[in-house]
């Protein structure tokens, strides 16, 4: 079910030896509309010796953000990740917009909605909120220009009641939460 | 022998006799002597272990190889004939090993919306001040924030940030920003003010 009005954001961290993962769906708040997440996925010893060194690209991208996206019962309208390795497998596998999303330490650009290119294939600034520094916005391979526009688009508008980028926090915050072990 | 003994046996061809009753020398034992050989049937057992990788418990084929009717004779041994009977403690399983697979994923959307909205100070990066501040010194800027859906606000003091807890289900969507003034030359305590 795809909902107006929505971001996505999904967390695909870890190492070789432990591997976890989380995708919240907010409102225009903000506020989670819904949360997954994935156990602790801890590989045996022979599955690194079988895999080598890419088990770690495979475990993020197949087994942890597939299940999430699996998992996951509404769509948002666009999925914001912080991670250049899930990028492209995100955009291919939720089929949904997707943007790898971070500040920028650039000076604010004119007005709200604002776009500029960079020396970077496939990144763009996207001037969100009118406050502060623009987005540096990195899209998956291939991308068509529309698409980058009304992403530019729902950035803006949820700039309007919501602080883009805080949600990773709080994912990063549940997940900590949960792998304490208290519920 | 005496000058008399060796006079009387040249001249007279006498020799004098002694009689000896003493043997010290005891006559040898005589034994009987037995010659007898010791033939004893072999039937020696032979088992041998056989391993294969992975679990040696589980992996094992024991064989055992029994001679039998093994004959000494006297030149050469010779094994006329032998049985081997094989024990296989167990059939040889094969092992699906289980890699890595997807991981369990749960919902956790209540322990979520528990969690509240983290918002810094952005007094900094603001272009402008609403006009209805000037004349007030602004200690700080937090939004965007949807008031009408507003359940609690909480100042995080350490972090400078401002924690903001939403009503579920609530449908209101007009953000404004609040601002943490203190009114210039009043001396007065610093307080809240939606924009």
């Amino acid at each position: 079910m795809a909902a107006n009005n929505t971001l996505g954001y999904i967390i695909v961290d870890g190492n070789d030896s432990l591997i976890r993962g989380a995708a919240l769906v907010t409102d225009a708040k903000g506020f989670p509309v819904d949360f997954v997440r994935s156990e602790p996925l801890r590989p045996d010893q022979l599955s690194r010796i079988l895999y080598g060194d890419s088990f770690g690209k495979y475990a993020k991208e197949k087994l942890v953000l597939e299940s999430l996206l699996d998992a996951v019962e509404t769509d948002p309208q666009l999925w914001i990740c912080n991670d250049p390795d899930i990028l492209e497998p995100l955009r291919v596998n939720s089929r949904i917009k997707s943007v790898l999303l971070e500040e920028s330490p650039h000076v604010p650009l004119d007005a709200a909605g604002h776009i500029e290119t960079t020396a970077d294939p496939g990144v763009f600034l996207i001037q969100a909120n009118a406050n502060g520094a623009p987005f540096r916005a990195e899209f998956p391979g291939g991308v068509k220009p529309e698409e980058i526009q009304q992403t530019a688009a729902i950035l803006t508008e949820a700039a309007e009641t919501m602080n883009i980028l805080e949600p990773f926090t709080r994912v990063e915050k549940a997940l900590s939460f949960l792998a304490s072990g208290v519920r | 022998m005496g000058l008399r003994d060796f006079l009387a046996r040249h001249i007279s061809r006498h020799v004098n006799v002694y009689r000896v009753d003493d043997f010290s020398v005891e006559p040898p034992e005589i034994v009987r002597m037995i010659k007898r050989v010791d033939v004893e049937r072999m039937k020696p057992e032979i088992s041998c272990t056989v391993s294969k990788p992975f679990d040696l418990h589980e992996m094992t084929e024991r064989l055992k190889a029994k001679a039998v009717n093994v004959k000494f004779t006297g030149k050469n041994a010779e094994a006329k004939s032998y049985r081997i009977k094989r024990y296989v403690k167990e059939d040889v399983k094969t092992h699906r090993h289980k890699l890595a697979g997807r991981p369990q994923i749960k919902t956790v959307l209540k322990q979520s919306q528990s969690l509240p909205v983290e918002l810094p100070n952005i007094i900094r990066s603001m272009k402008k001040r609403p006009e209805s501040l000037k004349g007030e010194a602004v200690l700080a800027c937090y939004g965007p924030i949807v008031e009408g859906s507003v359940l609690k606000l909480a100042l995080n003091k350490q972090r400078g940030t401002l924690l903001v807890w939403y009503k579920p289900g609530s449908r209101q969507l007009k953000a404004k920003y609040v601002y943490l003034i203190r009114r210039l030359g009043l001396g007065g305590k610093p307080e809240w003010r939606w924009e």
